[in-house]
């Protein structure tokens, strides 16, 4: 067994009886205080990531394993296939990095595969290896499953937050998964699509903070949106880009009506075909004014304008394409999810439903 | 006149940054000087970086060289990208930095000065939005204070919006004073031009976030708060250590000496934060009031008897991490007489119902072994010996230890068994660290005094009767050295001080943390 611990130690997944998970990781932990050098071992956080493709749970591993050196955590990583043979097997490791004058800081995690009918023991198991009085965070990794609701549910039991990636989502339906689970559980969900608008929200609102612009944003007559996308046909792509016209909206104290028109209010989007996606440029017109936000494509920076007989200089923040391990630390370090997305969510969807429709 | 409230942005709900300041002139006076380059504008800078400064914020350089906005700019840069948090540079930000940044020449006693000064701001007010408002940062040696207020106030350069204007701010640095009646002079001056709510005087120690998480750790939870009182409390240490010595700054510390450079003021702040009671609301006058309540509270040294509770001490000649150094007096620029104190401990009681009879026990020094800042508070044993028979049970008092710097973080120490057939103890530490924990690097602490000025906030700064009422305290003792025959006692560089501030708390049966 201590060979096997040297080597979660160093990284490697070790499979372990999932009966004694626990047990391992303390004598994992034994050691690592007797015979290593100066290891802190560190959580904030409980978060349980759920994979049905092993290509999805090796880089949610991967990502996990990169946030946790920003948030270090509890990383359980789960893949379950029903219609797989009825198996189940667990595996842990160590995440250690580097603090600086030699000391370590090490977070552990746990991996469990199962299939067939021992998929339904999974959520007491996981249950179980949660550390106490951390909150947990449940990442759905990929497309949401419309099915077996009752799994899902006992899952996210104990759950403090709901990740989700919605690029990853097929259909505007996706988006009213989301915005149900968000009602019915007493945390809303955090969308990673939400959080890459961050520098975006906050350029927008750089826009309005002179005083002589404040009263403005009532008078929001047009919203047009550029942005690239990889796949033109795949409705995730442009969820981005949905959300900030929503929130602008929401935002403005105007609503989005059934069929997903905006009364007084224009909103175009144009999704251009690259290698990168992301959105490039939003232009605003209000009355007597009009501004625009556009992204450097290689400066990694958002530069805001504003005309008319306004005389207010361009602003400029940094932004940069954020990887998901970076999007799932911002999440985290927020103390609670973004309200927000739970306004947006309504609008965002009845105008995805009048693209599709269209 | 009233002045009326913007409505919020409702596009800031929810974002990091709720509250954005509105676009300034910030006027650096003395922007050729080492305060400038090292911490004022690269603090400027890294706001820039994170996106926190406001479209149009502008930042004026005034100083004696002949330099044009374009060599500022260039030297600027050079600085940032040596000490800005967010090193080295971004190009894109940094353009957009530089196009707010300009210099203006003139000698800080020059009225034509003012005049160029004031066009600048005029057309900058025209050009890039700043609406008439100035911030003034006065990073001048202290005698400049007057004449700089006198000839703002002369030139019409400060308005308030009590008055119908837009807000004038002036930032002060320490020293504020060289004693009660320096500092209240300065404080008088001040408001001949500027009004108390308009004048930051700037403690760095109070942007720092592990002593803003003082208040966090006392006030947001509900554990410690039942235990902070004479009831459980022994005695509290406070350490300021510093490894170097005076570097270049012999002549001024030559006039100050450690209790006027720390004492006064860092360790004050950090002394009421740890004392103070719960105030009504966490608002800059509520705070402050109970800070300044704590320095009210603090016990005059016995006269005649100060050596009995404060002791000095000068680095003489010995070795810091490793390398050999010289004693005080060897310094450049320093007395070879000098008997000016680079070491200080007192022990002080603030004499109030929540801490009456609790020693704090307070020490500074240059040339200690290691730099560090610390508060430990050592709490009073369990009241009965349980396992005082018991062979191998040596019970211990509980420690919670904050360290401010280096490696800021939280431990508490206390008494385990050790595992085995017989009962042992040993103490055992739970320790929070921010690093661990948190992992980002913490904004400087000039960057976040920085923009609490621009958003009017003066929460982190000094009032005037904090100020002045510590060195009510402070000055007799002060006093008493200066008059004393006796030179400091000496201490090898290297070493926690002299032997007599061990004596001291000895005699009260307790010795220094090592921390
Ligand atoms: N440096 C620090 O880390 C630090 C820390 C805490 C507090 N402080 C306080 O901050 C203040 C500034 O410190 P510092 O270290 O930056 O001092 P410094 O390096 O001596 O800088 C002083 C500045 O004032 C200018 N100046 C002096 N006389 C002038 C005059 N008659 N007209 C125009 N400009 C004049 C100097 O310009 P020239 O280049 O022409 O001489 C220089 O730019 C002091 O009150 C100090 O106690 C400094």
């Amino acid at each position: 067994m201590s060979d096997n611990i040297r080597d979660a130690i160093a990284g490697e997944e070790v499979r372990v009886d999932y009966n004694s998970i626990e047990q391992t990781l303390a004598e994992l932990w034994r050691i690592e205080k007797t015979e290593g050098e100066a290891v802190t071992r560190a959580a904030l956080w409980n978060v349980v990531a759920h994979a049905s493709s092993s290509e999805h749970h090796t880089s949610a591993s991967e990502i996990l394993g990169r946030a946790s050196i920003a948030v270090p955590q509890r990383t359980i990583v789960i893949r379950t296939n029903p219609e797989g043979p009825p198996e189940m097997a667990a595996w842990i490791s160590a995440n250690c990095h580097l603090l600086g004058a030699g000391k370590q800081v090490c977070s552990e995690e746990i991996s469990i595969v199962a299939g067939g009918d021992r998929v339904e023991r999974v959520p007491p198991l996981v249950h179980a290896l949660l550390i106490p009085d951390m909150p947990v965070a449940f990442w759905w990794v990929g497309d949401l499953p419309h099915e077996n609701e009752a799994y899902v549910r006992s899952l996210l039991g104990p759950a403090d937050r709901l990740i989700v990636d919605s690029v990853h989502f097929d259909s505007p339906e996706d988006l009213g998964l989301v915005q149900r689970t968000g009602e019915r559980t007493s945390t809303p969900p955090a969308d990673l699509n939400w959080v890459r608008l961050d520098e975006w929200r906050a350029a927008a609102a750089s826009v309005f903070d002179p005083p002589s612009m404040r009263g403005r944003l009532k008078t929001l007559r047009e919203i047009r949106i550029i942005a690239n996308v990889t796949d033109i046909a795949y409705f995730g792509e442009s969820v981005e880009a949905l959300y900030l016209a929503s929130w602008l909206v929401a935002q403005a104290g105007m609503g989005v009506d059934d069929s997903g028109n905006i009364p007084d209010l224009s909103c175009t989007f144009e999704f251009r075909p690259a290698d990168t996606r992301g959105i490039l440029r939003v232009d605003l017109e209000m009355d007597g004014s009009s501004a625009a936000i556009e992204r450097h494509p290689e400066r990694c920076v958002l530069t805001t304008n504003v005309d008319g007989q306004l005389n207010v200089p361009e602003a400029l923040l940094r932004t940069s394409r954020k990887k998901v391990d970076e999007l799932i630390v911002r999440e985290l370090k927020q103390p609670e999810s973004d309200r927000l997305l739970m306004k947006v969510l309504p609008s965002a969807i009845r105008i995805a439903r009048r693209r599709s429709a269209a | 006149m009233t002045t009326v409230a913007l409505e919020p942005n409702p596009l800031r709900e929810g974002l990091e940054q709720e509250r954005v300041p509105d676009a300034s002139c910030l006027v650096i006076f003395g922007a050729s000087g080492d305060l400038t380059h090292r911490k004022l504008l690269p603090a400027l800078y890294s706001l820039a970086h994170d996106g926190l400064l406001p479209a149009g914020q502008t930042i004026i350089g005034f100083a004696r060289p002949d330099y044009g906005d374009e060599a500022f700019r260039a030297d600027i840069r050079k600085a940032c990208n040596e000490f800005a948090r967010t090193k080295p540079v971004d190009d894109a930000v940094w353009e957009n930095f530089a196009k707010g940044l300009f210099y203006v020449q003139g000698d800080f006693t020059e009225p034509e000065a003012y005049n160029r000064l004031n066009q600048k701001l005029t057309e900058c007010d025209r050009t890039r939005g700043t609406g008439g408002r100035r911030i003034y940062y006065l990073a001048v040696p202290p005698n400049f204070f007057p004449v700089i207020a006198e000839l703002l106030g002369a030139e019409g350069m400060v308005t308030d919006p009590e008055r119908g204007g837009p807000y004038t701010r002036v930032i002060i640095e320490k020293p504020f004073g060289h004693d009660l009646a320096t500092a209240r002079e300065l404080n008088r001056v001040a408001v001949t031009t500027f009004r108390e709510r308009q004048v930051f005087r700037i403690d760095h120690y109070l942007g720092k976030e592990t002593v803003q998480n003082l208040l966090v750790l006392r006030f947001a939870n509900g554990i410690f708060e039942p235990f902070w009182n004479r009831q459980y409390i022994d005695h509290v240490q406070l350490t300021v250590a510093e490894s170097i010595g005076v570097e270049k700054r012999g002549p001024y510390f030559e006039s100050a000496g450690i209790a006027r450079d720390i004492i006064q003021n860092h360790m004050m702040q950090l002394l009421s934060l740890v004392a103070m009671e719960p105030p009504v609301a966490f608002e800059a006058d509520a705070v402050r009031d109970e800070k300044v309540k704590v320095v009210r509270a603090l016990r005059d040294f016995p006269a005649g008897h100060e050596s009995s509770s404060a002791v000095r001490g000068q680095y003489t000649a010995g070795s810091v991490l490793g390398e050999a150094v010289p004693g005080y007096r060897q310094e450049e620029r320093v007395s070879p007489t000098s008997r000016v104190e680079t070491y200080a401990a007192m022990k002080v009681f603030v004499d109030n119902w929540r801490w009456a009879d609790v020693p704090f026990y307070l020490r500074a020094g240059k040339r200690l072994p290691k730099r560090v800042t610390d508060i430990s508070i050592h709490f009073r044993p369990a009241p009965y010996p349980l396992f005082k028979k018991v062979a191998g049970v040596r019970t211990q008092p509980n420690v919670l230890a904050i360290r401010i710097q280096p490696d800021e973080g939280i431990a508490l120490k206390f008494d385990s068994k050790v595992p085995g057939p017989t009962v042992r103890t040993a103490p055992v530490t739970m320790e929070f660290r921010y690093a661990t924990s948190f992992g980002a690097e913490p904004p400087e602490a000039y960057e976040r005094l920085l923009l609490e000025t621009m958003l009017g906030d003066s929460t982190l700064f000094a009032r005037r009767d904090e100020v002045e009422t510590a060195w009510a305290w402070l000055d007799p003792l002060l006093h008493v050295w200066e008059e004393s025959p006796e030179p400091p006692d000496p201490y090898p560089a290297g070493t926690w001080g002299p032997p007599s501030a061990d004596a001291m708390i000895e005699r009260d049966g307790r010795r220094w943390r090592r921390p």
